[in-house]
């Protein structure tokens, strides 16, 4: 296993820029997710790792050495293809054996070595098929196989889950998340789907336009995104965001709709930081709902309810904007139904508008 | 950081490799081809000796053009181009289309049937000219035979000795010969109509005419045009059927403007005069060409990687 | 329902009538063949040969006399300028059609397109300065001089037909196969030609078929008795034994039935070759 470390890495394809100066470390033995909407980087900044595709500028080390010029099959990678890519004309075997029959292992070597990453993924009853004989999630798994027979430095994984029906992914989430802990191994693992990234990983990092937007643990950028984007990213239901101007000398917004909103002490002074306007984010668990008005709530009307079994989601008007907020199963909402918003000011995030970065203390 | 857009000689150099991959292709057709092009273009402005001594070859500027297009011969080959080339198209059309919508069904014995009716256009035109005139056959001929048999005419039929027939009899050969490749385009074509299209159709109470006219046609567009640049470009091309049955006989009534040109340049070994005879059919081509390109090349853009 | 039924029947009648059109020539043939020469010559024709003989067939395919001697070699210079031809552009035809395929270099539009052209040439107007060409380098009355010309005007559509093929093959499979430890031509050679051996098959019967077939450059290239190929020879034939029908029908036949078995047995392949590319679903 080993570190991988991206410096400045830019990639263009002619005119247009993929991957625009990322800077990022993969710690040995760390689960890095890489997470962004389509089209944002995210399997060129891979295949620049693996080697598929030539940098445009910058540096990839992975352990101590620089690999800028090197072939994939001499980086020690393995990578597992969002297609899974298993080759059509050759039997499940085959296909475990074929990166060990390319390093020349010893045949004894390699049926040792094939058997085994079968009996871990408990696909030895299938070796002898060929892949279009499979189902999905075998064929997953043995794409996971493939990568993993040969114990490389670092695995790359281009969203291996997402063909996958939403049963079986959550199943695959968890071994994947055990096969990790079980191998130590640097996984880089891209994925669009930001629920897979904070169940899995150490870290993520967001990508937007081939910029790396924010790189933390999952709690952190979850709690405290660095942006608009990251905020309206990370989390489904996407965090509700509000634009409002500060009033009172920070003491407090008003809303476009007309609501006023006073500010606690901590969020007063992040507003005061503002240069001009400010957004408010606020996820729906911090939002409350109540039946009656009081200071510091804000009047709103049921759009819709939409229970989804633990939890309710509840979709406000205020005016023209819609929020989301949640409550517990056993309150009754119905649609049209006169309601107040209170905010947990401890959670509520405030970003500044020109810029779109969160303003901290 | 480096520029945006890079030179045009950057990528050339940058892509370098990718350019061995075709140079084996790129060469035997720049040598067999691309040579060929220019020295035909290049011959065409000079008269050249029966010898085929190139070096005493003497400059004619136009002339050669100028009298081609003045001669009454090229008027008559022009006229039994177009004939030939506009009947044979479009007979060969027709009966290939009408057979592959008559295998587009599945039936026991499809398969056979198909390759049956592919037979003609795989074996040799040459094979096929001498069956064919042993079957016009002015004496023995089964054919004649048979339409004396049926009582259409009292003695046998000279087909290739006569020049109002001769140029139906060749193209009846040509068809023959042809429109299995139309059938199989078209059977291709057919086999891409979406299937849901035409049960939503059936579903919305369309008879088969109607789902035939209002879905089927319109998405055999593309190959349509396809088939019929083929075949217009084959047959202006053909040789070996007018050639070995009648050699443009009798009396130039089936001499059309391939098989003049061969017999200007080795019948008459005057290869300036059949090199710009070549051009002018070149630019026809040209013009054919250019659609043909562009039927086959739409939607090819889209695919990236 | 009844409708549908009327249709149908149509076109069972439309297909019968053409199978008639189709195969009459070549029923002819075959019962010419077997005829002697006497009985060929008959008006009314015999429809059913009264003494069938394959004697034709003998005296083409023995070794023993003259005629069979020289038929033989032009089949078997056939044979060998197909073979030749086919193998040689399939070599070439691949890596360019893998490079129009997977690569972006400048000029890649303009080098198709100009390679797609070549269909619209007709073969007689390279034919004079080919011609010249050859007599230049030498081979003219050589059978490299048709193979060379062979390969090239198969490499258009063999190329096209290829690019089809590995415009299919997902660009994954080679990216998996060079993490695996594959070197470029390593994943090439062992991923990517296995997937591509339907295409392969399918522009190998089509060139194999054209080279069998072809007249023109034959005709005019070769004039050495030893050298020609089977349709430059049956017409050498022809002129020599020019009322021997039956052994013209035979030799007819027996020059079919290379092809139309090739054909039958891979028509999947062949018909592929035909309409791929033009033919989008
Ligand atoms: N071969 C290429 N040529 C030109 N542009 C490309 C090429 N491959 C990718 N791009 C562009 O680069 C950008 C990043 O693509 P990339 O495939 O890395 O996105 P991604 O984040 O993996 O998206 P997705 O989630 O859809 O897989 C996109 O705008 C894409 O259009
Ligand atoms: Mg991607």
């Amino acid at each position: 296993m080993a570190q991988v470390r991206l410096g400045n890495i830019v990639k263009h394809y002619g005119d247009s820029i993929a991957v625009d100066d990322v800077s990022l470390t993969v710690e040995d033995g760390e689960f890095v997710a890489l997470v962004g909407p389509s089209g944002c980087g995210k399997t060129t900044t891979l295949n620049l790792v693996a080697g598929l595709l030539e940098l445009t500028g910058g540096t990839i080390h992975i352990g101590d050495r620089q690999v800028n010029e090197l072939d994939p099959k001499d980086r020690d990678i393995a990578m597992v293809f969002q297609n899974y890519a298993l080759y059509p004309n050759k039997t499940v075997y085959a296909n475990l054996a074929f990166p060990l029959q390319m390093r020349k292992t010893a045949k004894a070597d390699i049926d040792r070595k094939v058997r085994a990453a079968a009996a871990s993924l408990d696909i030895t009853h299938l070796l002898q098929r060929r892949p279009r004989e499979l189902s999905g999630g075998q064929q997953q798994r043995v794409a996971l196989g493939r990568a993993l027979v040969r114990d490389p430095k670092v695995f790359l994984m281009d969203e291996p889950l997402s063909n996958l029906d939403a049963k079986l992914r959550v199943q695959m989430r968890a071994e994947l998340k055990r096969f990790h802990q079980d191998l130590k191994a640097t996984i880089i693992y891209v994925t669009h789907d930001q629920l897979e990234a904070v169940t899995m990983a150490d870290r993520m990092a967001v990508m937007n336009h081939g910029v790396l937007q924010q790189y933390d643990t999952p709690e952190v950028v979850f709690n405290a995104p660095l942006n608009l984007f990251v905020a309206g990213f990370v989390g489904s239901p996407a965090m509700n965001l509000f634009p409002a101007e500060v009033a009172d000398g920070g003491a407090s917004l008003l809303g476009p709709e007309g609501w006023r909103l006073t500010l606690s002490e901590r969020n007063a002074a992040r507003a005061r930081r503002a240069t001009g306007g400010v957004i408010l984010g606020a996820r729906h668990s911090m939002i409350g709902l109540h039946g009656e008005p009081a200071t510091d709530r804000i009047p709103g009307r049921v759009y819709t309810v939409e229970p989804t079994g633990d939890i309710t989601f509840v979709h406000v008007r205020i005016a023209a904007a819609n929020v989301i907020a949640s409550v517990g199963p056993d309150i009754r909402l119905r649609a049209d139904d006169a309601v107040w918003l209170s905010f947990d000011q401890n959670k509520l995030h405030l970003f500044d508008v020109a810029s779109g970065q969160a303003l901290r203390d | 950081m480096t520029a945006r857009s890079d030179g045009l000689l950057r990528r050339i150099v940058r892509h370098r490799a990718d350019y061995l991959y075709v140079a084996p292709a790129l060469g035997v057709m720049l040598l067999v081809i691309g040579y060929p092009i220019y020295d035909t273009v290049y011959l065409s402005f000079f008269n050249t000796p029966p010898n085929l001594a190139l070096e005493d070859k003497i400059f004619a500027g136009l002339d050669n053009y100028g009298r081609i297009l003045s001669a009454d011969s090229f008027h008559e080959a022009t006229w039994n181009t177009l004939v030939w080339t506009v009947f044979s198209t479009f007979f060969a059309f027709v009966l290939g289309f009408g057979a592959a919508l008559a295998l587009n069904r599945e039936f026991r014995g499809r398969g056979l049937l198909r390759g049956i009716l592919l037979i003609p256009y795989v074996i040799s035109a040459v094979a096929a000219s001498y069956v064919w005139r042993w079957l016009y056959h002015s004496d023995f001929g089964v054919i004649g035979a048979i339409s004396v048999a049926l009582g259409f005419t009292d003695t046998p039929i000279n087909f290739l000795d006569n020049t109002t027939v001769v140029m139906p009899a060749l193209i009846v050969v040509n068809v023959w010969k042809e429109f299995p490749f139309a059938m199989i385009m078209m059977l291709a074509g057919l086999q891409t109509v979406p299937d849901h299209l035409l049960r939503a159709a059936r579903v919305d109470g369309a008879g088969t005419w109607e789902s035939f006219v209002h879905i089927t046609l319109p998405h055999l567009k593309g190959v349509t045009l396809v088939t019929v640049l083929l075949l217009l470009v084959t047959n202006l091309n053909s040789f070996t059927i007018p050639y070995i049955m009648t050699g443009g006989g009798p009396a130039g009534a089936s001499e059309i403007w391939i098989t003049h040109i061969y017999q200007l340049a080795f019948g008459r070994i005057r290869f300036g005069l059949a090199s710009a005879y070549s051009v002018i059919l070149f630019i026809v081509m040209m013009g054919l060409g250019y659609f043909y390109v562009r039927a086959l090349t739409q939607g090819d853009e889209r695919r990236g990687g | 329902m009844k409708e549908h039924g009327f249709w149908r029947l149509g076109g069972k009648l439309y297909l019968a009538a053409l199978v008639v059109f189709t195969m009459l020539p070549m029923v002819w043939m075959v019962i010419t063949s077997l005829k002697t020469q006497f009985a060929a010559l008959q008006y009314p024709p015999e429809w059913i040969p009264r003494n069938p003989t394959l004697d034709q067939y003998w005296l083409l395919l023995s070794p023993a006399n003259a005629v069979g001697r020289e038929f033989l070699r032009y089949l078997f210079n056939s044979v060998w300028v197909s073979a030749a031809s086919t193998v040689l552009g399939v070599a070439v035809a691949v890596p360019a059609a893998y490079a129009f395929s997977r690569f972006r270099f400048p000029g890649r539009n303009l080098l198709f397109y100009s390679v797609l052209l070549r269909n619209m040439f007709p073969a007689v107007v390279f034919l004079m300065p080919l011609f010249i060409m050859m007599r230049w380098l030498g081979l003219v009355n050589t059978q490299a001089s048709l193979i060379l010309t062979y390969l090239t005007f198969g490499l258009p559509l063999s190329i096209w037909l290829l690019k089809g093929f590995y415009d299919n093959i997902p660009v994954q499979l080679e990216q998996a196969a060079r993490i695996d430890g594959a070197s470029r031509f390593q994943a090439f050679l062992l991923i990517v030609m296995p997937l591509s051996a339907p295409g392969i098959t399918a522009t190998a019967i089509y060139s194999f078929i054209m080279a069998w077939n072809e007249y023109v450059y034959a005709l005019t290239f070769l004039n050495d008795k030893d050298r020609l190929t089977l349709p430059v020879g049956l017409q050498r034939f022809f002129t020599e034994y020019a009322t021997n029908w039956p052994g013209l029908m035979a030799a007819s036949f027996i020059m079919s039935v290379p092809v139309v078995a090739l054909f039958l047995v891979l028509q999947k392949y062949f018909v592929r070759a035909l309409t791929d590319g033009a033919v989008k679903s």
